[in-house]
């Protein structure tokens, strides 16, 4: 609601609010700037007072100078006997002698010198240029220590750099106040809805807080060498070695992703294609590795087939087999990324109307030609969609090659190590960047194009009918192929419950207990603050993806197009790239958070965000316009509207998005790998560091403990989210 | 239940929706402007698309109007929220709150205004006996029927006594049985409460029986605006004409306008016809319209038009008589058709009309 008389008013209150703005930051500023100046001439005083009376050391104390004044330098000058007006001058190069003759014959340079002769300090507000740094000149007398003597004069040239920090943070400030009261009575004076006006605020001050920001910030010091732009990380990060971790990367994505494809479609076409017997079990073993914790399965790998491994040394007594590399990694990486593929091809086999694969038959084809011919190229759609999650998600992991990578190299492992091992951020930001290209080329193809060539339909009449398309001998093997991956798949998460009770695996298979009570009393901590951050973000992310996913259905607003893309932007960026871009952008001020464990929580919420908003999104998308409308019509507002209509109506949706997120954040390593500290730890590196120290049956406990957390956690939502399906029906139209 | 009832007032309203992507600006409601008075049932009638549900919506504030004024009880809400004004929305869909039971439904408006709780429970109680659905109180609105969960719908409104009822097309889901009795309930109703009412329909049926007043619209602007019985006996546009009801158009060339009459020429012969819009004159293009019972049919070279029948349909109280004639296909009614000769399928008849009953319309304005 527009009118010239308000835009006026609103104006005029920005201005009202800028002088006053300006006035606060300028005296501010002012003040901070004499206090600075106090304090550096105070220390440039201390300076002249170390100023050796030896001319013999004379040399060292200028050299030394230039180390306590960073861009700085210093003269020194000693009056000759005979004139008083004539000096003798010192100075450590040549740069600083031509300066000081420029300077010398100045009135200003006068003052000073005449000051100094009579024991004074002068600061001088004349400006020189050093070798490029701006310095101002300060004069002080050097004195013997009874200070009764002149032994020379001290003329320092000093940079104008102190303070300059603390002024960037107030200017921050002070545009940050402004920028924060024009958007707030801009919402309170123009929108109608000033409750949505103010949530709008607020998500788009979060992703640009704790999305946009880290990510310019990562993208920014990648280009960053000592403060000055360069070019120096990406050119080391383009060499051969790293273009080769990302090789290594794009090559085990590929393997993965066709290997879960294929294990998927096996598990998703037995399951909803053929008539065999127990597919709930079936189904519930193939969504299991989806929840279970990183590292778990990589450690039962390592316990069954690792260099003291169970069936590679114990049963068969191999020397030179390694199940480190590319081979176990797809291994590992198919057995925990199947499930994506499953789910996928799931939804897409169910879908598929039966009648068409009736139809082919009724035209006399065969079952491989119906197959070949109606439901392979159906589901060509799905198969693409599945393929191309799995590789984003293969390129994204990180918990699995750390553990079994061996000497293959993976670009996510690699960032890792050069944050952790190098210390070296800017170079670990570029090499997590450069892991963003393939994985959002994959993300967009997915979203953009293929999952629009979907041919599903959905007619809203369940498909019950079941065409066996199948050869009976077809079938047989296929169930069986099925049976053989649960069994595998159960036989790695027994290997974790058994390497709770064995004494040293590998060495020692004698029963303990020992494990248990270590590794809990050890992992107290962890697993405490492990929980309590998980609690805290789940709620949060809940609550905020139900209100941005009505937001993002039901409002209208400029640039929400933009601010829904930003939001879902945290599901394609790899966690090692956030966990990073997090420690980059928040380890200063104004937002020092490094450390604590606000950093996690954020992290978390926003990494998680997006799948809750799809879910909200999808829930609202079914539930007629015209019940919220009814509420704002029998007179509650927006923020009414939303506790007492919208969140009930989309509880299930709500419900799990939380469950989501705590189990996600739970099993969380990439990301947060780099913002624990030693307060705020988190489960899955404990069992990382216990791995890596071979200590395999702590590890083993807090794998158990976490799946079991995690178990519960999805046992409780299926009990809160059970039967909706009366309630469903009113909502929708 | 007993409220002053209020007016609304629609100032000169316009909607326009911008289409950012480079094409066309829709102007939903162009110029819009009436009043309805205190007490009234008046209904938007129109073709979909036509601006009716946009300025229903403009009413109860989920739309706003680009330019002009919203008045209700001579307060401008042209600015405020939906939850600020005084109206209560019936919608087509019924927009029932799936998680709450009949009796919550109609609580919910009371319960946002702080109502005391047993004042809640006696008019919760007295909304659902008005609308015959007291057994009902604790039935989850998902185990009703569509005309029940309409009355659930009606309910909430009524129990929160809003000075202004919104019925956006409200029976459009039921069927036509349902539909009827509904259409007389809802008028019972708003007749005994004395409350002020907005009904949007495109059913010309449902406009003609419920409303005081009707308001015919197309494309976003208002042709007329007349009693149910002004609206079909005397419309000003063929649009309107042939919107409102079955009608016959015959061209003529006008020759006066005196007093109420309208004599024109039609085929060489001269009619007085009874009535005639206000823009016919003299030497502009103009139609007369007759409908189907103002029609007869007679022996051929007696009427105006000579034809032959096509096709009876027999309703009981009349026939519907089609006969084709070189205006196109007529419908001709022909009313307690019992003991009556009714010229037989295939035989050639001519067609003729009451002249006191038809109307002259201008030809070229819709």
């Amino acid at each position: 609601m527009f009118t010239k008389d308000k835009l006026l008013k609103f104006l005029l209150a920005l201005a009202v609010f800028a002088v006053v703005d300006a006035w606060v930051f300028t005296t501010l500023r002012t003040s901070m700037r004499s206090n600075a100046a106090t304090v550096r001439q105070n220390a440039l005083v201390l300076l002249a007072k170390s100023a050796p009376e030896d001319p013999g050391l004379r040399d060292d104390w200028l050299a030394s100078v230039s180390t306590s004044l960073p861009g700085g330098a210093a003269v020194y000058l000693v009056p000759s006997l005979d004139d008083p007006d004539s000096y003798e001058v010192f100075a450590a190069d040549d740069a600083v002698l031509n300066l000081w003759h420029e300077l010398a014959a100045t009135e200003d340079a006068q003052k000073g010198l005449e000051s100094a002769y009579y024991f004074e300090n002068y600061a001088s507000p004349v400006k020189a240029m050093l070798s490029n740094t701006q310095v101002r000149l300060f004069y002080a007398p050097i004195t013997d220590e009874a200070q009764g003597e002149l032994l020379g004069i001290a003329v320092f040239m000093a940079p104008e750099t102190a303070g300059s920090g603390i002024e960037r943070l107030l200017i921050i400030f002070a545009l940050g106040a402004f920028v924060l009261f024009a958007a707030l009575s801009g919402v309170a004076r123009f929108a109608r809805d000033s409750i949505v006006g103010y949530s709008v605020l607020v998500l788009s001050a979060l992703a640009i807080v704790f999305i946009i920001f880290p990510l310019a910030e990562a993208f920014r010091l990648s280009f960053t060498v000592d403060d000055k732009p360069s070019l120096a990380i990406w050119i080391d990060a383009l060499s051969g070695s790293h273009l080769q971790s990302l090789w290594g990367s794009i090559r085990l994505g590929i393997w993965t992703a066709t290997t879960s494809t294929l294990v998927g479609f096996l598990f998703a076409f037995v399951i909803h294609r053929t008539s065999t017997r127990g597919k709930k079990f079936l189904s519930a073993i193939a969504q299991m590795p989806v929840i279970s914790p990183p590292f778990s399965l990589t450690l039962s790998i390592i316990l069954l087939a690792g260099n003291n491994g169970l069936i590679t040394k114990q049963l068969l007594g191999l020397q030179n087999f390694s199940i480190y590399g590319l081979g176990g990694l797809i291994l590992v990486q198919t057995i925990g990324m199947f499930p994506i593929a499953y789910l996928t091809l799931a939804g897409v086999l169910q879908g598929l109307d039966a009648t068409l694969e009736e139809a082919a038959l009724d035209l006399n084809a065969g079952r491989w030609q119906v197959f070949r011919t109606v439901t392979l190229p159906l589901a060509v759609p799905g198969i693409l969609s599945a393929w191309l999650l799995v590789f984003t998600n293969s390129l994204a992991d990180f918990a699995n090659p750390l553990l079994l990578a061996g000497n293959y190299r993976v670009l996510s492992v690699e960032a890792y190590i050069q944050v952790t091992g190098r210390n070296d951020l800017g170079g670990g930001a570029a090499l997590s960047l450069l892991l963003l290209l393939p994985t959002l080329t994959a993300f967009f193809i997915q979203r953009n194009w293929v999952s629009k060539r979907s041919f599903i339909t959905v007619t809203g009449k369940p498909n019950l009918k079941l065409v066996e398309i199948a050869s009976p001998g077809v079938r047989v093997a296929m169930t069986a192929g099925v049976w053989a991956i649960v069994a595998f798949v159960i036989a790695l998460y027994g290997t974790i419950v058994a390497g709770c009770f064995v004494k040293n695996w590998g060495i020692d298979y004698s029963f303990t207990l020992s494990n248990i009570g270590e590794a809990l009393s050890r992992g107290k901590e962890a697993i405490r603050s492990t929980l309590s951050l998980a609690a805290m973000a789940t709620p949060v992310a809940g609550l905020i993806a139900m209100a941005s996913a009505m937001i993002f259905v039901r409002k209208s607003f400029v640039g929400k197009r933009v601010l829904e893309a930003v939001m879902m932007m945290p599901f394609a960026v790899p966690g090692t790239l956030l966990g990073i871009a997090y420690i980059l952008a928040f380890n200063k001020a104004p937002f020092l958070l490094v450390g604590t464990g606000a950093i996690i929580v954020i992290n978390y919420i926003v990494r998680e965000l997006p799948v809750g908003i799809e879910g909200g999104v999808a829930s609202l998308r079914q539930i007629d316009p015209s019940i919220e409308e009814a509420a704002r019509d029998l007179g509650a507002d927006e923020s009414m509207v939303f506790r007492s209509i919208v969140l009930p109506l989309v509880r299930p949706a709500f419900i799990s998005s939380m469950s989501y997120t705590f189990v996600r954040s739970m099993t969380a390593v990439s990301a947060v790998i780099f913002l624990i500290s030693a307060r705020w730890y988190h489960m899955t590196v404990l069992i990382y560091n216990f791995s890596e120290n071979l200590r395999f049956g702590l590890a083993s406990v807090l794998a158990t403990t976490l799946i079991l957390i995690v178990m519960a956690a999805f046992g409780l939502m299926r009990l809160l989210v059970r039967d909706t399906g009366a309630f469903d029906k009113t909502i929708t139209r | 239940m007993a409220k002053e009832p209020v007016a609304v007032t629609i100032d000169h309203v316009t909607r326009i929706y911008k289409n950012v992507k480079g094409r066309k600006d829709v102007v939903a409601v162009d110029d819009a402007s009436f009043v309805v008075n205190p007490g009234e049932l008046v209904t938007l009638l129109g073709p979909s698309g036509c601006g009716k549900t946009t300025t229903l919506r403009m009413i109860a504030g989920f739309d706003l109007p680009s330019k002009g004024a919203i008045r209700i009880g001579g307060e401008d809400v042209s600015a405020l929220p939906p939850n600020k004004r005084d109206t209560a929305t019936v919608f087509q869909s019924y927009g029932l709150f799936p998680h709450m039971n009949v009796a919550e439904n109609v609580a919910y408006g009371l319960r946002i205004r702080k109502v005391p709780k047993a004042e809640i429970d006696e008019r919760v109680k007295r909304a659902l006996s008005l609308t015959g659905l007291g057994d009902y109180a604790e039935r989850s609105p998902g185990r009703l029927s569509g005309g029940q969960q309409q009355r659930v719908a009606l309910s909430r409104c009524l129990v929160v006594e809003p000075g202004v009822l919104l019925l956006d097309e409200p029976l459009s889901n039921l069927d036509a049985l349902l539909r009827e009795q509904m259409r007389v309930e809802i008028r019972r109703i708003q007749k005994s409460l004395g409350i002020t009412a907005v009904y949007v329909t495109h059913d010309r049926v449902e406009a003609m029986s419920l409303s005081d007043r009707v308001i015919v619209m197309k494309d976003g602007r208002i042709r007329q605006i007349g009693s149910p019985s002004i609206i079909y006996e005397q419309p000003d546009s063929v649009f309107v004409a042939g919107f409102v009801g079955k009608v016959a158009f015959f061209p003529v060339e006008v020759q006066g306008t005196d007093s109420g009459y309208c004599a024109c020429s039609i085929r060489g012969k001269t009619v007085k016809a009874g009535s005639r819009a206000p823009e016919v004159a003299v030497g502009k293009p103009a139609v007369l319209m007759a409908r189907p019972e103002s029609l007869r049919l007679g022996r051929p070279d007696e009427g105006i038009v000579d034809g032959t029948v096509r096709q009876n349909v027999y309703l009981g109280s009349s026939i519907e008589s089609f006969v084709t004639t070189e205006y196109g296909e007529l419908l001709v009614q022909i009313d307690d058709p019992a003991g009556k000769h009714v010229a037989a399928e295939g035989e050639r008849v001519s067609v003729s009309f009451n002249e006191e009953r038809v109307r002259v319309l201008p030809a070229n304005a819709e």
